[in-house]
């Protein structure tokens, strides 16, 4: 892989990183949720400092060139991101469902028990 | 022992039908010796519902959120069970369904042949003329098609809401109950279980107001999700 490409994924994983220890700093996400980002950002150092870590994978998969695979692992780590947050997006809704559902019971009962 | 029975009516934006709708089952206690509790689920209306509601003192619940049929039911079997309902029944606000089948939807229950009922426009012995369109009807024997493939029970009016389950259905569904499409959903599911799902034949009319909760431009897809969720249910062991 040339030094440029290498040098921009070095920084990009950099600033990825520093990203996610902000928003984890911040509290705006919990450690579980970040895990598969630092995930990424593994693999995104990996090929900057020792491109040919993945060699072996680039000829057993017959990738015509490295960063080929580079797209390709990102584009399924994202759908594991994807995925991972439309499962949480679902249970969130789940637990919203069942707020609004007893909340809307509980308060309904104060209304009838003060018109009595 | 008389068995204590909830009529769940869910509704969202019914202000044209649902006093009369309520009317007709004062009328059926007036009549009969088993006495109904109805209960609404107001799903967060927009229009003059919630104030006929108040005003004509009907038992209610308003969600403080739309939350679609399926959440506003389950709300319904949530009441159902905290106040010890023995039978349970879905019943529609607009007019659509009719209060005098009752009985016939809560036999085979009391009966202990039964433990949900489904009160269908398509089986032997209704005399519902509305039977829905053409589209829709094929949509609905397809559906029931899938439901006899993984349950091997055949079922007609799968997407009736006019239904009606006994207490140990209760606690299930006021636990967990399907949030969008839930008719075919929570029958396949039942079936599944091992639990018994029988067909009444009832009449059912046009609606009287309101707007299906089924817009013909999202029938296909209505049809995929309904599908895929008795294929998920189906090819999964309990």
């Amino acid at each position: 892989m040339p030094f440029n490409l290498r040098f921009a994924i070095f920084i990009v994983a950099c600033v990825l990183a520093f990203t996610v220890m902000r928003i984890l700093h911040k509290d705006m996400i919990p450690v579980k949720y970040s895990l598969l980002w630092w995930i990424a950002i593994i693999i995104l150092v990996v090929l900057a400092l020792w491109p040919d870590f993945f060699l072996f994978f680039v000829n057993l998969l017959r990738f015509q060139t490295t960063s080929n695979m580079v797209i390709g692992v990102f584009i399924v780590i994202l759908i594991f991101i994807t995925m991972s947050l439309t499962v949480i997006v679902s249970s969130q809704k789940n637990k919203i469902n069942l707020l609004i559902q007893e909340v809307s019971m509980l308060k309904q009962e104060i209304k009838d028990k003060s018109n009595d | 022992m008389e068995e204590k029975v909830l009529i769940i009516i869910p509704a969202y934006n019914e202000e044209e039908s649902i006093l009369n709708t309520y009317k007709t089952i004062l009328e059926y206690n007036q009549t009969h010796t088993r006495q109904l509790s109805t209960i609404v689920i107001n799903d967060g209306s927009k229009d003059k519902t919630e104030q006929i509601l108040i005003e004509n003192k009907i038992p209610h619940i308003q969600l403080i959120h739309n939350l679609g049929i399926g959440g506003a039911v389950q709300t319904g079997y949530k009441y159902a069970y905290e106040n010890d309902f023995d039978i349970a029944i879905q019943f529609d606000g607009d007019g659509q369904h009719d209060i005098t089948f009752v009985d016939a939807l809560v036999a085979p229950i009391e009966n202990g042949n039964a433990n949900m009922t489904i009160g269908s426009r398509f089986v032997e012995g209704s005399t519902s003329e509305f039977k829905s369109t053409k589209a829709r009807q094929m949509g609905i024997r397809m559906i029931s098609g899938f439901i006899k493939f993984f349950t091997k029970v055949k079922l007609y009016d799968v997407t009736s809401g006019f239904r009606a389950i006994d207490k140990s259905l209760i606690k299930e569904f006021s636990m967990n109950y399907p949030t969008e499409y839930p008719e075919p959903i929570s029958t396949t599911r039942v079936l599944k279980h091992g639990k018994k799902v029988a067909e009444v034949p009832v009449k059912m009319n046009e609606r009287q107001g309101g707007t299906s909760s089924i817009h013909s431009w999202k029938n296909a897809y209505y049809m995929i999700n309904v599908l895929m969720s008795i294929i998920n249910i189906g090819i999964w062991r309990d």
